[in-house]
């Protein structure tokens, strides 16, 4: 069984003021993974980022990293200091220089990487004499990822790492997260709305949705199971009853049924044709549908 | 020899990297004993997931098409790369291709619902209704 | 490199705040050049003592006849506790890991918060222990100009007073720091604090941290009011206590 870099069971965080941020969250994300963490705005993305770096203590369940509890004092330390993490707001020490807050960051990694400091430095072309609060955003964003990544870190959790970098920076970004998992076998675990890098890159997702995970696994195969299906009939679509688990939405519209479903496209078919339906189109869903078509689902669940 | 696989496409991009290799083989742009990528360094230079790679590899490996050897790198098998056999079996099924489409514009069906019909084919889904005959 | 941040984090407050208390220190000397001439003319001059302030004004003429005396009315018993205490809420202020600003990134870093804290108050004390001790040897030193001694170890025993009282509105302002997440607030409710203890003190004739500040049973019989130090150490252990746990249970 693959090692899990991180490891959530039913993680729950309710906040003094009777806010739940986080309603029995589960994740598993394996090692050696690119894993993308997605979710709307405010649905507990960076609540649990929080938790897993000690940050937030969570009022129930379970969370680890490399099997650590990040709930311990001590354990999590430990976690800190395998860990690479880059906050949503790229927060750094405004009134240091580069050159200040790397050597400031390389004082307390005994693992220190210069050759990466070196490599990321020139490749990054970040002016080791400016200060923070000088750099666009771009650069404090490539700063940010230069002092997590020279750490040697097993494990980079960066939150929102793609914000408003244009084109260029972008790929930038993308390449030194490919590069370093090729180069140290290390696991990328991030949360992010550009939903075309998640493509790109991510080989394992999990859509998250008012504290709760609403669809995870390998991207691959939660690619080859979520399919729209256009039925057509004689006459008046009939509001079917699909006996096969995984319907997310069902749409009736005149003589057309349109299912979106998370799995089992075929029996759903033969449920169909066995109802006299005309044609039966079985098309695949972009991850743009499957995320908007799973956290509509879960909100229509919930009312 | 370029390989490039659209993220945009809503095709896996592992079975993207598979064709377009299986397809430079197939031209002659890559021969038999001919070194592939590494797949670190071809993660590295696409900007995507060094796993995808692997899998591409794994699966072309799978397939007969390239041989994985250990520590020098992959390169094209030489049964894949008979080029004559793999061109001969496409070029038989030229006329089964041609036939088909001809019979299906014959029916009145655009080119368009003529791919579309064969894309979902292939891609192993369910077939259209069968009331049309 | 945590000692090195709080370092950078109070390195100003500091350095200014010495400076400050030197320069007033260097004004004792000053103003007593200036009105030495006159105190002995001030004893001969009959003062009402039937009320409050006169007798508080004979108290002081009595006071300032000595050099000694002079300088414990002035600089003991008013300036330096004046500003020592103001400067102790200031190092004591914007001590805890804020939200942003960095706070992030601190507590990104590898090292327990306990650690954080304990750096923070050790630094920011041993930084006000210099701030009460050092500059008041500009008295000493500079004495001779004026045809005076001061001796040092009056600076020593003044100053350890002034740092282990002052120390509680530093641990009070470092507490504040914990609660409310601007400079700004623990700054003025620990000044707050600090003039309310003081009207009530000299109000009500308490026996409180500011009286074991001025140290007047030194001055008058040279020994030291353990029973004072103790209890305000005490209460700084509890208030940077308080604060440790404040924020082993904070969110962010």
């Amino acid at each position: 069984m693959t090692e899990f870099a991180i490891e959530t069971s039913d993680l729950r965080k309710t906040y003094s003021d009777g806010g739940e941020a986080l309603r029995g969250l589960t994740l598993q994300v394996p090692a050696g993974s690119i894993f993308g963490f997605l979710g709307k705005n405010g649905a507990g993305k960076t609540t649990t980022i929080k938790v897993l770096l000690g940050m937030t203590h969570p009022t129930g369940g379970d969370a680890r990293v490399f099997g650590l509890r990040a709930t311990e004092q001590r354990a999590s330390v430990e976690i800190r200091r395998r860990v690479g993490f880059v906050s949503e707001e790229k927060d750094l020490y405004d009134s240091m220089s580069v050159q200040d807050i790397i050597r400031f960051t390389a004082g307390f990694y005994p693992t220190w990487r210069a050759d990466l400091e070196t490599r990321y430095l020139r490749s990054f072309d970040l002016p080791a004499a400016r200060k923070v609060k000088k750099l666009s955003h771009g650069m404090r964003t490539k700063l940010a990822l230069l002092l997590a990544l020279s750490r040697g870190a097993k494990l980079l959790v960066l939150d929102e790492p793609l914000a408003g970098l244009d084109p260029a920076v972008n790929e930038d970004v993308l390449q030194a997260l490919v590069r370093h998992v090729a180069d140290e076998g290390a696991t990328v675990f991030f949360s992010s709305h550009q939903l075309a890098d998640i493509d790109q890159i991510a080989d394992h997702v999990a859509v998250v949705d008012r504290g709760r995970t609403i669809v995870s696994g390998s991207l691959d195969d939660i690619r080859d199971r979520y399919r729209r299906l256009q039925i057509v009939f004689d006459g008046d679509a009939p509001a079917l009853p699909f006996r096969t688990a995984g319907v997310i939405r069902t749409r009736r519209d005149g003589r057309v049924l349109t299912v979106f479903t998370s799995g089992g496209a075929d029996a759903i078919a033969a449920e169909a044709r066995s109802a006299n339906a005309v044609s039966v189109d079985v098309q695949p869903l972009t991850l743009k549908e499957i995320f908007l078509e799973s956290v509509n689902a879960s909100q229509h669940a919930e009312n | 020899m370029i390989l490039r696989p659209n993220p945009a496409l809503g095709v896996p991009i592992y079975l993207q990297l598979m064709e377009q290799v299986k397809h430079a083989v197939e031209t002659g742009a890559l021969r038999a004993g001919e070194q592939l990528p590494g797949m670190r360094p071809l993660a590295e230079e696409l900007v995507i997931n060094p796993n995808t790679v692997a899998k591409a590899y794994r699966e072309l490996e799978h397939e007969g098409v390239i041989e994985l050897r250990h520590g020098a790198g992959a390169f094209v098998s030489a049964t894949a790369a008979k080029g004559k056999k793999v061109s001969d079996k496409v070029r038989l099924a030229q006329p089964i291709v041609s036939g088909a489409v001809e019979k299906l514009r014959a029916k009145g069906l655009t080119d368009e619902e003529i791919r579309r019909l064969f894309e979902a084919e292939l891609a192993g889904l369910t077939k259209a209704g069968a009331q049309h005959d | 490199m945590l000692w090195y941040k709080s370092w950078l984090d109070t390195r100003w407050r500091f350095l200014i705040g010495f400076a400050v208390l030197l320069v007033l220190a260097c004004g004792v000397i000053v103003n007593y050049s200036v009105s030495a001439s006159l105190l002995p003319g001030l004893a001969n001059q009959p003062v009402d003592t039937s009320t409050a302030a006169g007798r508080l004004l004979a108290e002081m003429i009595q006071l300032e006849q000595t050099y000694r005396g002079f300088v414990w009315g002035q600089w003991w018993r008013q300036n330096l506790l004046q500003d020592a205490t103001l400067f102790a809420v200031l190092l004591g202020s914007g001590s805890a890991i804020s939200g942003s600003k960095g706070g992030l990134f601190t507590l990104s870093m590898p090292a327990s918060r306990a650690d954080w804290l304990t750096t923070r108050a050790a630094t920011g004390l041993g930084e006000f222990f210099i701030l009460a001790m050092v500059p008041s040897l500009a008295i000493p030193l500079l004495s001779p100009l004026v045809g005076q001694h001061y001796s040092v170890i009056d600076v020593l025993a003044h100053g350890l007073c002034i740092f282990v009282a002052a120390a509680v509105f530093y641990s009070l302002a470092f507490l504040l720091s914990t609660i409310f997440s601007d400079i700004w607030r623990p700054l003025l409710i620990a000044i707050a604090v600090a003039c309310v203890v003081g009207y009530l003190e000299v109000i009500f004739q308490l026996n409180g941290v500011f009286k074991v500040m001025a140290a007047r049973r030194y001055f008058e019989s040279g020994s030291l009011p353990w029973l004072g130090l103790t209890s305000s150490a005490a209460v700084s252990v509890a208030l940077l206590y308080g604060a440790s746990l404040n924020v082993e249970r904070k969110d962010f």
